[in-house]
């Protein structure tokens, strides 16, 4: 017999790492996009997330509002009803990370792959995904924790990229410490327009997480697509059907078991008979690596339905209970009966219930944000809200002419707002600490925050305050007075303050236009004044 | 090498200021004409304003490496009147390279983000039009120099302002709160890094002396449109004037000085002028002034 590895299955390897290659680039350009792009509105940079049934299932289920942007999502799911789990093979991003340290731990021996290795755990995302569309159903949705794309941009944004732009930084003092001025100033200028956002609460939190799961494939190759990947889990329902089934020729196959155990997913293609369609993600590893070309992957029109991942329906009905129950846990939280005063959402946030049920927490917004304000929430809004955005005023203050956040939440949990809408949108209120604003305390002039308030006529006016000084004469200074129903706590008063450590003024969230009960005035509407 | 050396001096400290080579060169020269110029097209009362006062060749001499800096501080539109006029500042440039400059930097450090005032004020597209390089400001660029001011004795500078050979003022008239008016004095906090908020605490004092330091070869005040309250930002159309003016002079206080004119309000009313006054930085009364006029 002759024994000759596939040539096709080779190139079609290589094709796959390529086409992985090509969607992992494009990811990552569409997050270099995500920011100021020169103009008012920026282009569907979010267009990743849209091909995503996930998110846009969880996010309807959870709050019955249907974002006709997820029905690209569909494209998704004709796909692998068609072919299989070719996304996560092919095309997933985060899935390509996953393989691609795979891959590097190999090359370098600190993964061996064990013959007589039991652990394998399929089904553990399969109650993951339960355990989420059961919470979903209820109102409560957590897919932003667990799902790939939330997870990998999140990790870009609050964390990879700033520590690569702090790397990029600590080369550019190099640079000019070595004297070549000119390649810094030509670096810096680069750098600028790139418009990476540096600093992120949490950064270190959620930079372990993604290395956590990079880790993990010491254990075994690609353990998150095998064991965790909700969507991989979700895609698998849907692969039950499709029309690429594995194909060993009896005759050529020597039993060897090479590609059952250099399967990068527990797909077992042999014995053929406990080939799991549902796992499979066409890598072709086993097509290519077969010493005897025994593997293919015929086109099938009329497909027997396959076997599913064995699935205990004790869990199943113990997850589905698991996500009810969360909901109550997660709902035990002070911020559901009162606003923290730190949630300040960005502007057009819809009201908190609603905001929880479509947050992703993926990070679109804070990656856009073009002071660097938005920022991943931790204790602010509850268990529902880690990592949810907040404006923090005192990092960045929200841009008055700005609508960004708006456009690139892929859910709609930030509603799109046009630019000469902004204005009438407030966010929070600004208050004075007469305690520390030199003006109030100490009689001396300062009027910065007056000076940056975008709000015109401006809502911080002045009023003359007398202070006396310990020589026991006093002085009359002009002094910061907020007014509530102007301001529209964008925060630029708060981060230019300069009582730098604890400002004198702050913004907190009472008042924002999109609650009816975190509010100080009576009767809120606010004046005739327009952005232009 | 002029540069190199110089940034070496910098590094060495103290021989900062003496070093300066424009320090000796340029001075506000007492008497100097002041062009004030009215019309419909903003470059060209810039144009004129500069050939009113013997054309740019005056100032800037072939092989200079000249600094525009306009105010760039407001994410704001040009109709805003928030920063100067776009049309204005190319035209800077474009004069000062038509009379040989080897090359025209445009640069400002905002109070918004930078990225979004260089884009939405128009300036960085019309200055890169025109043949500037238009720079962000540079963190790793900050230096801590000596002011030698009344009041501010050192601070963070961004050396682009200082290892040039000419600085061209391009500030537009508005109000402010605190100063009363910003112009071109109060233009310099924009080259400046550090906390610079806190020299609002006296600030008519860090004006004056920041003015004293950085000296510029010519002050071309942008008063097409003014911004007439609200300041220094505005934001509606109707804190917005069209004074449809250009005030240039080597005499930055006496820019400042007819600029106030602009806003009906006497220069001596206004602290900062004084005090330039008192310090014999320039003139502030008009009567005192060489004053050239023209309506175009």
């Amino acid at each position: 017999m002759s024994r000759k590895k596939s040539k096709t299955y080779r190139f079609l390897q290589l094709a796959r790492i390529i086409s992985q290659l090509l969607f992992f680039s494009l990811f990552f350009i569409l997050l270099l996009q995500t920011r100021f792009p020169g103009e008012d509105y920026i282009g569907n940079v979010e267009i990743f997330f849209h091909f995503d049934p996930l998110i846009g299932l969880t996010s309807f289920l959870a709050s019955h509002l249907i974002f006709s942007a997820f029905l690209f999502s569909i494209i998704t799911l004709v796909l692998t009803l068609l072919l299989g789990r070719v996304f996560c093979g092919w095309i997933c991003p985060f899935g390509a990370i996953q393989q691609f340290f795979s891959f590097l731990f190999k090359k370098l021996k600190w993964l061996k792959i064990k013959s007589q290795d039991t652990f394998s755990p399929k089904a553990w995302k399969y109650y993951l995904l339960v355990f989420l569309l059961s919470a979903a159903l209820l109102g409560l949705n957590l897919v932003g924790f667990f799902d790939p794309f939330s997870l990998l941009y999140r990790s870009f944004v609050t964390s990879l990229l700033p520590a690569l732009a702090f790397i990029f930084s600590a080369f550019l003092t190099l640079t000019y410490q070595l004297h070549l001025f000119a390649l810094g100033d030509t670096l810096v200028q680069f750098s600028e327009n790139l418009g990476v956002n540096t600093i992120f609460l949490q950064a270190l939190g959620l930079g372990l997480i993604f290395i956590g799961i990079a880790l993990l494939n010491l254990k075994k190759e690609r353990f998150w697509c095998r064991y965790l990947c909700p969507l991989g889990a979700l895609l698998g329902l849907f692969a039950r059907w499709n029309r690429l089934k594995l194909h060993l020729d009896e005759d050529k196959c020597i039993q060897c078991g090479l590609c059952t155990l250099q399967c990068e997913t527990d797909a077992i293609p042999y014995p053929q008979e406990k080939w799991a369609i549902t796992e499979c993600v066409y890598c072709f590893t086993c097509g290519a690596i077969c010493p005897t070309s025994a593997i293919t992957f015929p086109f099938i029109l009329r497909p027997q339905p396959a076997a599913m991942v064995d699935l205990s329906r004790r869990k199943l009905l113990a997850t589905t209970l698991l996500g009810a129950l969360a909901v109550p846990f997660f709902r035990l939280s002070p911020s559901r009966v009162r606003a923290s005063a730190k949630r300040i959402r960005p502007p057009g946030a819809l009201p908190e219930e609603q905001f929880l049920q479509k947050c992703v927490k993926c990070g679109e917004c804070m990656k856009v944000c073009p002071t660097n304000g938005l920022q991943p929430a931790l204790t602010e809004a509850g268990p529902e809200g880690v990592w949810t955005p907040i404006l923090v005023p005192r990092i960045g203050h929200c841009e008055y002419y700005c609508t960004l956040c708006s456009q690139v939440c892929p859910t709609g949990a930030i509603q799109p707002l046009r630019v000469e809408d902004k204005a009438t949108v407030k966010i929070g209120t600004a208050w004075v600490d007469k305690n520390r604003c030199i003006p109030w305390k100490i009689g001396e002039p300062c009027l910065v925050c007056e000076e940056h308030c975008p709000v015109s006529p401006k809502a911080i006016q002045l009023v003359e305050t007398t202070v006396q000084l310990p020589d026991g004469s006093t002085t009359t200074q002009r002094a910061p007075f907020v007014e509530l129903e102007r301001c529209t706590g964008c925060g630029i008063c708060e981060n230019k303050c300069p009582v730098v450590d604890s400002p004198a003024i702050y913004v907190t969230s009472v008042g924002e236009s999109r609650s009816a009960t975190n509010q100080v005035l009576l009767q809120s509407g606010r004046g005739e004044s327009s952005p232009y | 090498m002029k540069r190199r050396t110089f940034i070496k001096d910098l590094a060495w400290g103290s021989l900062v200021v003496s070093l300066r080579p424009w320090s000796w060169a340029q001075s506000a020269t007492p008497g100097s004409p002041i062009a004030v110029v009215q019309g419909d097209s903003p470059g060209q009362l810039v144009t004129t304003a500069v050939n009113l006062l013997g054309g740019m060749s005056k100032f800037i001499s072939r092989g200079d490496v000249v600094v525009v800096k306009p105010n760039i501080g407001w994410d704001r539109t040009p109709k805003q009147a928030a920063c100067t006029n776009p049309e204005v500042v190319a035209t800077v440039v474009k004069l000062a390279l038509e009379a040989g400059a080897k090359e025209v930097k445009v640069l400002d450090n905002p109070c918004n983000p930078a990225r979004r005032t260089y884009a939405r004020s128009g300036i960085a597209k019309a200055a890169k039009a025109a043949g500037a390089k238009v720079l962000f400001p540079n963190p790793h660029r900050l230096k801590k120099v000596s002011i030698h001011g009344e009041w501010l004795k050192e601070w963070e500078v961004y050396t682009e302002f200082i290892e040039t050979d000419k600085i061209i003022n391009v500030p537009i008239a508005k109000h402010h709160s605190l100063s009363r008016l910003t112009m071109g004095m109060k233009n310099w906090l924009g080259a400046l890094g550090g906390n610079r908020n806190q020299l609002h605490q006296k600030l008519d004092q860090a004006m004056v002396d920041l003015a004293a330091f950085f000296k510029p070869t010519l002050t071309i005040l942008d008063g097409y449109r003014i911004l007439w309250r609200n300041g220094p930002q505005g934001g509606r159309l109707s804190d917005v004037k069209l004074a449809k003016t250009v005030i240039a002079g080597q005499d930055y206080v006496a820019v400042d000085a007819l600029g106030a004119g602009l806003f009906e309000i006497k220069p001596e009313e206004l602290g900062f002028l004084r005090l330039a006054y008192q310090n014999k930085q320039g003139e502030i009364h008009r009567e005192k002034m060489n004053i050239v006029e023209k309506k175009i």
